[in-house]
């Protein structure tokens, strides 16, 4: 006869599928007793320190460096074709660049350092990201440093990005570096051929929507609607619209509001045109979008203002002669045209840097008037003026002859900034995640904007 | 007494039993038992590296307020758990990701194992066709993602055309809750199944030629000899192609990345997607994803120790 352990004997779970001996649950026990303690003690490691700053008084040249960079995608040419060669030239230095897309660039900031391997000097970050690096100890505070540097002159950085850009929680971390901003593209032939005017409301946008798509038999789609379910995508259709309705992310309190008048406005407009273009929104990112409008298969788009470069290059155009841009549409009580800050960029020093002072100086002369007219004035860079001086220049203007009064109005007015608190993305997302069951038809415009207001003050994606 | 001699009178017994014939026994025995356990050394600190860190670290995270920012901040207990449990997108993710995995598999499986049993009528050697075959699972699934993607936009995808011709201008797939999650199905049966119709192709090479032949010549009809001579003799490799088609089915995530990130809504929102997007997309809240995770893993090691029941009682049976 077998003599078994007593401990070793199989114990039978209540579902009667599982056996395992005394002995095993015993182990298992142990093993999670130890990982709670474990956890504990990990607890306990996890520590915060407050962010860095860059001494007001210590001074360097850039002669002869070498700046790594973490940027954004599209802004590579940017920083290779435009930066680097300017920087060699003028200090006999050299820009490593590394770009990263858009939807890992903040995390990719944060691991930089949060890792300890501080392989950057600088970060082109999101400016609606600056809380989440901020609480991250990935920026260096750059407060005192700007204030010391007379040659900045931070009274010509646009008004309508220079605290969204860099201000968090009092204190500085940037400058700002590409004041991106939507407008709305139109294809002018195809409103000829219907006989419409360019929309001044959204309410002529979706009639105009309307009537191309059912008027070409589907040959036209009346306007591309990016839907996927991004902030970077989703969250800029809509709200470009909750702009042009007067409305806003926040309440007067300073917390999340989406409950609002002008939000439902805006979103209902958003589900009843959505019919009517491009199928099927809620699939459509940029390279479908762009390739549509520049094909001439969308007859509008609301997107930035490099779009304009795009449309007038006959390697990428078929519509070089044929587009035009006009501001974003107002709705409701709202007569006043407003564009919202969508994406936007700042440049700053990265806590895991060697060499911070250098990094700041880097910071300031990439910057600089010289440099960002320099970048928002050639084709292919992404990037728009930051700086008064640069979207007023001569040179600029003639980059950009037919959307340039419409970029400037944008820029110069009273944009609609993103919330750009710690919280914010994850609250972002689930608003974009609402918005996507509202033109699913899932929910009412009103449910979901409900819905999303209470994940977002909640601190939750959702 | 002298230092030297009182530590010499505590090691008396030892110094004893090691003076004996059977205290070299002893100490023989145990030098050779260490040995062993000196090869295992580099496994052992290997698995800790690998496997017992990360998952110490995961439950570290998942009972902690962390974020990609601030990991481990303060002890909230099951917070993360319940927050992950009460959010819109999860729960849902979770019944999503067992039905994909489960249809996968018998999709997988069932495709695999007949292109197999076809592909086995007609000779021994795979050929040309075995390349053909092999080229979807060579893809990169990123890949295999922009294309079909790209295949099925509704304006210029390469479907366009066709969709026009049966008067469905402008229709996508990946439009509807119901379509995008079965072209998500589709297109994953389309890169996985060669693997099962390799690997099964390979057992059935093992099935005697000669007991084949003489259920033919008893009269067995194809039918007949697929369930008592082929079935029997393959059932254990099936078996085994099913577990590892259900891991895959799990694990499906850049097909979704690519083709639906999760949407349109949630529909495509498995939970591999919902712990990136919630860890490392956009919120960044990795005491929420990592809580997300040991939940999953919960779920599939309870779908797969059934799925371990029923493969153990089947390869029984037979």
């Amino acid at each position: 006869m077998n003599a078994m352990d007593p401990s070793d004997r199989p114990v039978t779970t209540p579902v009667g599928l599982l056996r395992a001996s005394r002995r095993q649950i015993l182990r298992g026990a142990l093993l999670g007793t130890s990982a709670v303690a474990a956890t504990r003690l990990l607890t306990a490691c996890g520590g915060s320190s407050a962010n860095a700053q860059v001494d007001p008084g210590a001074k360097a040249s850039l002669k002869g460096k070498t700046i790594s960079l973490l940027v954004n995608q599209p802004h590579v040419v940017a920083f290779k074709d435009v930066l680097a060669k300017q920087f060699e030239q003028e200090f006999g230095g050299t820009l490593k660049v590394t770009a990263a897309p858009y939807d890992q660039l903040t995390s990719k900031q944060i691991l930089d350092v949060q890792s300890g391997a501080g392989q950057f000097d600088v970060f082109d970050y999101f400016y609606f990201g600056l809380g989440s690096l901020v609480a991250a100890d990935a920026l260096v505070d750059l407060t005192a440093w700007i204030k010391s540097q007379p040659d900045i002159d931070t009274s010509d950085f646009l008004r309508s990005i220079w605290d969204p850009y860099t201000l968090y929680d009092g204190k500085r971390y940037g400058l700002p570096f590409d004041g991106d901003t939507h407008i709305l593209f139109y294809n002018a032939k195809v409103f000829d051929t219907y006989k419409l005017d360019p929309p001044k409301t959204w309410d002529d946008y979706d009639a105009a929507v309307e009537k191309i798509t059912k008027d070409s038999h589907g040959k036209v789609y009346g306007a591309v609607i990016e839907g996927q379910q991004v902030p970077m995508i989703l969250g800029c259709t809509f709200i470009n619209r909750l702009a042009g309705y007067g409305g806003s992310l926040v309440g007067s309190d300073g917390k999340p509001n989406l409950n609002t008048d002008e939000a439902v406005q805006a979103l209902t407009g958003l589900i009843n045109v959505s019919k009517y273009a491009l199928p099927t929104p809620l699939q459509i990112g940029f390279d479908q979008a762009n390739s549509a409008f520049l094909s001439g298969q969308g007859a509008m788009i609301d997107t930035w203002t490099d779009m304009a470069l795009k449309a007038s290059d006959p390697s990428m155009s078929k519509i070089v002669d044929q587009w035009d841009a006009v501001p974003l549409p107002v709705g409701g009580s709202n007569t006043t045209p407003r564009t919202a800050l969508d994406a936007g960029f700042g440049l700053g020093v990265s806590a895991g840097s060697q060499q911070q002072v250098e990094a700041a100086e880097f910071v300031k002369w990439a910057t600089s008037k010289t440099n960002n007219l320099a970048v928002a004035s050639k084709a292919g860079t992404g990037i728009d003026p930051a700086r008064t001086s640069v979207l007023n220049d001569a040179a600029y203007k003639k980059s950009l002859p037919r959307a340039y009064e419409t970029i400037r109005t944008g820029l110069v007015g009273d944009p609609l900034a993103w919330p750009s608190g710690p919280d914010d993305p994850a609250g972002l997302q689930a608003m974009c995640d609402e918005i996507a069951l509202a033109i699913q038809g899932k929910k009412s415009a009103e449910q979901a904007l409900s819905d999303a207001t209470d994940q977002w003050r909640k601190g939750t994606s959702g | 007494m002298t230092v030297a001699e009182t530590t010499r009178a505590e090691r008396g017994p030892v110094l004893a039993l090691r003076s004996t014939s059977a205290g070299r026994r002893w100490r023989v025995a145990r030098g050779t038992r260490r040995v062993p356990f000196l090869f295992a050394v580099p496994s052992i600190v290997g698995l800790m590296l690998l496997m017992v860190y990360p998952t110490v670290y995961l439950l570290g995270l998942a009972f902690t307020e962390s974020n990609l920012a601030r990991p481990l901040q303060r002890w909230t207990g099951i917070t993360n758990f319940t927050d992950a449990l009460r959010s819109t997108a999860f729960p849902g993710s979770i019944g999503r990701s067992v039905v994909f995995a489960a249809a996968a598999t018998v999709l997988v499986v069932v495709v695999g194992t007949a292109l197999a049993l076809l592909l086995r009528a007609r000779g021994d050697r795979l050929g040309v066709l075995g390349v053909v075959l092999l080229l979807p699972l060579v893809t990169p699934p990123v890949m295999v993602g922009v294309a079909w993607k790209l295949m099925l936009a509704p304006v210029g995808g390469a479907f366009a055309g066709i969709w026009s011709r049966v008067g469905l201008d402008g229709f996508n797939p990946l439009g509807s809750s119901t379509g995008a999650f079965l072209t998500l199905l589709l297109i994953y049966t389309w890169q996985w199944m060669p693997l099962v119709t390799i690997l099964v192709f390979a057992a059935l090479l093992d099935v005697p030629r000669d007991l084949v032949e003489a259920a033919q010549l008893d009269g067995a009809g194809r039918i007949s000899v697929f369930r008592h001579v082929v079935w029997p003799a393959i059932r254990t490799s099936v078996w085994a192609v099913l577990v590892l088609a259900l891991v895959l089915g799990f694990k499906v995530f850049d097909l979704v990345v690519v083709v639906t990130s999760g949407g349109p809504g949630f529909s495509t929102m498995l939970s591999s997607f919902f712990i990136y997007r919630t860890g490392l997309q956009n919120s960044y809240e990795i005491g929420v994803a990592s809580a997300a995770t040991v939940i999953f893993v919960a779920v599939v090691s309870a779908v797969m120790a059934i799925v371990g029941i029923a493969r153990k009682r089947a390869v029984a049976e037979s």
